[in-house]
């Protein structure tokens, strides 16, 4: 509570903060909040939880988690844990291990939304996520700026052309066997609770939480994300990708 | 088996039998024909002076009330806060068997905290979330089993306040968002794996019948939202739900096609009551109660089934009251238009109805002026749900006398965001002593058979049991009975918080209870009523407080 106060005391007569200072305040807040146990590890490494340290994560997705946790994870929201200034400087401190080397300090405040867009990138922002679509839109499945379901893992590598897009190999979707079914699965976790996947039979994805042993996993699927979105024609996509684009930076 | 048994039984047999729990109470409206009545009468007129508390249970989540509606199941109570921590208790006891509590939703999510109710069937307990999930648990263990996103709160501004419906091998449920640019939608899952079945749209998209009642393309963001939950007639295999308002609420220039003729079908199939195939969601039949609503006058409410005889012939009808206090009685296998009245004594928004259901003398906000409006946009009834006897054939409905002052803007919408479009500040009628009231209508004759006046609002549900009781609670904390017969107050009990939510009936080993939820607070109307009279402190809080007579004495 006495470093708390010591940054809020320094912060308020200087006006801006310094930016090397608070990312050593988020390391050590890291190191005794985010880096324990089984959780992210020195640095970001990870020790049990995600590697967090050179994941191409930018800040507005880093404050996102940081601050609302990751639904059915170990990820709790840490929005009530840590004080404002632990949650600006930890947010900044993961920032640095993504190769953002002079992070925003406000970044907390501002919501993840899209950022003002013009032309194709602003048409595909509204494709991404078009209410009238129903499940066949691509949020769906991927949240991106602050909108969509994060049932697939954050958009690290858009791709390069809507054909690379149309060609997307999921080798992380298997195929899961329960109740006498198979369905494409992505799995979530493994542990002695039981395996948490998505079953991906049909849109939207649904959450299973199977008993221990219930559910076998094989490699390999039948499901094909150009399946999922071949309700876009191929101007839409390139307009999706100009989105894309726009808004994750590499 | 037994189970089939007795369903087989029942789908040949009236609404007259269906229409009454008995040992448990399996539905959020009691039975899925919602009457909020139980056959159990070892509590009666005579004996309900000594009513007594058998236990209580602290669910510990104080963030808002408890508005849910219990299910008892085989004597095990399955209840849900507002923050979606479900609790299995022995009925008889109150003794915990499991607990389940979801995740805390984060702050971003907008929307309000609260949750109606829950739903058991297929082996399993379903619920909504405020970020717009349905969750499926273990009713057993309450293990977590599925869970599935319905829609991106964010984005919509939707989620989901209601109790949801199991229908089959179906849970179908309807979601918040009719106050904002939204286009409103009932969704069913399979029960077993989660999967979609069917969504259902309230407004009808291009190419459909309906969508011509829309101007442009407001159709998208037209509300409607169907946020309350529906009932089920097996026989009749047709699901009935009651559809919110359009958007925006009190300003039409938007969403009006130029030149229509507001009698009839106007922005379907907002402020409907609707029958849809439980297999498909296809639409069978709709009747629309406010053609072009300009008063925020929902009709998401309840739908009670029942046969009744009506102009000499024995018909299978619903009965549906609005926002307004307008109360519709249908046809349930046709959606033929049998008659309609108006509950609550001041009425301002129309002059009346015609005998074939159109409204008369409407007294539309104007763009730019402030009109006053009775009932208020709070409701002449709000969401909590009336009760049916078959008993004495009356209706048993809380109703409360509010007005307020409607100044319409004319916003752009935005999606997701709030697209109510008008000031509607609430306030009390002038000249009157109490401004709520306790009535019984008999929905035949249309006619108030009694009424018992309260000071204050009423905003908790009804129940009515074959003891000839009605019972309820105010916001003062206090749950009371009445004589169903004549609305004589016979018992009460100070339960220590303002109510909000519902009483159940059930039995255990042939104890009956009665269960209500206690806790006043509410983000919208409980706060709005609140306002109204400063000089009170109804007190919050989430408590079940659940009587029965002595051991000795029953």
């Amino acid at each position: 509570m006495k470093s708390v106060l010591a940054i809020l005391a320094l912060a308020a007569p200087c006006g801006a903060q310094n930016v090397a200072d608070v990312v050593k305040q988020g390391e050590q807040v890291f190191a005794k909040t985010c880096a324990t146990g089984y959780c992210h590890g020195v640095k970001g490494t990870s020790s049990g939880a995600p590697r967090l340290a050179g994941r191409g994560f930018d800040q507005a997705y880093i404050a996102t988690v940081v601050r609302s946790g990751v639904p059915d994870t170990g990820m709790a929201s840490f929005a009530t844990r840590l004080s404002r200034p632990e949650l600006i400087a930890v947010v900044a401190y993961v920032a640095t291990l993504n190769g953002i080397t002079n992070p925003t300090l406000g970044a907390l405040e501002a919501e993840p939304t899209a950022r003002a867009l013009t032309g194709e990138a602003a048409r595909g922002a509204d494709l991404f996520k078009e209410a009238v679509r129903g499940f066949g839109r691509c949020s769906t499945c991927h949240e991106v700026a602050g909108f969509g379901i994060p049932v697939a893992a954050p958009i690290a590598k858009i791709p390069a052309s809507v054909a690379a897009l149309k060609a997307q190999m999921t080798p992380n979707v298997k195929t899961a066997a329960m109740d006498g079914e198979s369905m494409p699965a992505l799995v979530l976790s493994e542990s002695k609770q039981g395996p948490v996947f998505y079953d991906l039979t049909s849109a939207p994805p649904v959450q299973r939480n199977a008993l221990p042993g219930a559910a076998k996993f094989t490699n390999g699927s039948e499901w094909r994300h150009a399946s999922a979105i071949a309700a876009y024609n191929d101007a839409e996509l390139s307009a999706i990708l100009a989105y894309l684009r726009a808004v994750i930076k590499p | 088996m037994r189970f089939s048994l007795i369903l087989l039984t029942l789908s040949s047999a009236l609404a007259q039998d269906a229409g009454a729990t008995h040992a448990d109470w399996p539905h959020y409206g009691g039975t899925q024909f919602s009457w909020r009545y139980s056959a159990l009468d070892q509590i009666n007129t005579a004996n309900v002076k000594s009513l007594t508390p058998a236990w209580i249970f602290q669910t510990g989540d104080y963030a808002e009330n408890l508005q849910a509606t219990p299910i008892v199941v085989d004597g095990v109570m399955y209840l849900i806060t507002a923050r979606a921590r479900v609790f299995a208790l022995d009925a008889a006891t109150g003794g915990e068997i499991w607990r389940y509590n979801y995740p805390e939703v984060p702050r971003n999510i907008p929307g309000f905290i609260g949750s109606r109710g829950l739903a058991v069937g297929d082996g399993k307990v379903f619920f909504g979330t405020k970020d717009n999930y349905m969750v499926a648990l273990d009713q057993k263990s309450g293990r977590q089993l599925w869970k599935v996103n319905i829609d991106d709160a964010r984005q919509c501004g939707c989620n989901i306040t209601a109790a949801p419906l199991v229908v089959k091998d179906k849970v179908i449920v309807g979601g918040t968002g009719g106050d904002g640019a939204h286009r409103g939608y009932i969704t069913a899952f399979s029960t077993k794996t989660g999967r979609l079945a069917w969504r259902w749209y309230v407004i009808p998209g291009p190419g459909e019948k309906g969508h011509e009642t829309w101007k442009g393309d407001s159709w998208k963001f037209g509300g409607g939202a169907p946020w309350l939950t529906g009932s089920y007639d097996p026989s009749l295999n047709l699901l009935y739900w009651g559809t919110g308002n359009a958007a925006a609420d009190f300003y039409d220039a938007e969403r009006v096609p130029a030149g229509a003729d507001k009698s009839k079908d106007v922005n379907l199939y907002t402020a409907s009551v609707v029958a849809l195939d439980p297999e498909t969601g296809k639409l069978r039949w709709h009747h629309q109660e406010v053609p072009d609503d300009q008063w925020d006058y929902d009709s998401a409410y309840e739908v009670l089934l029942m046969d009744r005889e009506i102009r000499g012939r024995l018909r299978q009808v619903l009965v549906h009251m609005n926002k307004s206090g307008l109360t519709s009685v249908l046809d349930r296998v046709t959606g033929e238009f049998l008659g309609a009245f108006s509950v609550p004594e001041l009425r301002t928004w129309i002059a009346g109805i015609t005998e074939d259901g159109k409204l008369v003398g409407r007294n539309e906000p104007q763009l730019g002026k402030t009109t006053t409006i009775c009932p208020s946009a709070a409701g002449a009834k709000s969401w909590n749900s009336m009760a049916y006897s078959p008993r004495t054939g009356f209706l048993y409905v809380p109703i409360n006398e509010l007005c307020n002052d409607i100044t319409p803007n004319n916003r752009v919408a935005e999606e997701g965001k709030n697209y109510m479009n008008g000031e509607f500040p609430v306030k009390l009628p002038a000249g009157r002593a109490t401004y709520s009231h306790v009535d019984a209508w008999d929905p035949v004759t249309g006619k108030r058979a009694w009424t018992l006046p309260y000071k204050y609002v009423l905003l908790a549900s009804m129940l009515a049991t074959a003891g000839d009781l009605v019972f309820t609670g105010n916001p003062e904390g206090e749950f009371f009975a009445m004589d169903a017969k004549t609305g004589n107050r016979l018992w009460s009990y100070q339960t220590g918080a303002g109510h909000r939510g519902a009483a159940v009936s059930y039995a255990v080993n042939g104890r009956q209870f009665i269960a209500t939820a206690t806790g006043w607070h509410s983000s919208v109307v409980g706060a709005a009523a609140a306002a109204l009279f400063p000089d009170q402190d109804w007190r919050l809080g989430s408590t079940l407080v659940v009587f029965a007579l002595p051991e000795a004495s029953r």
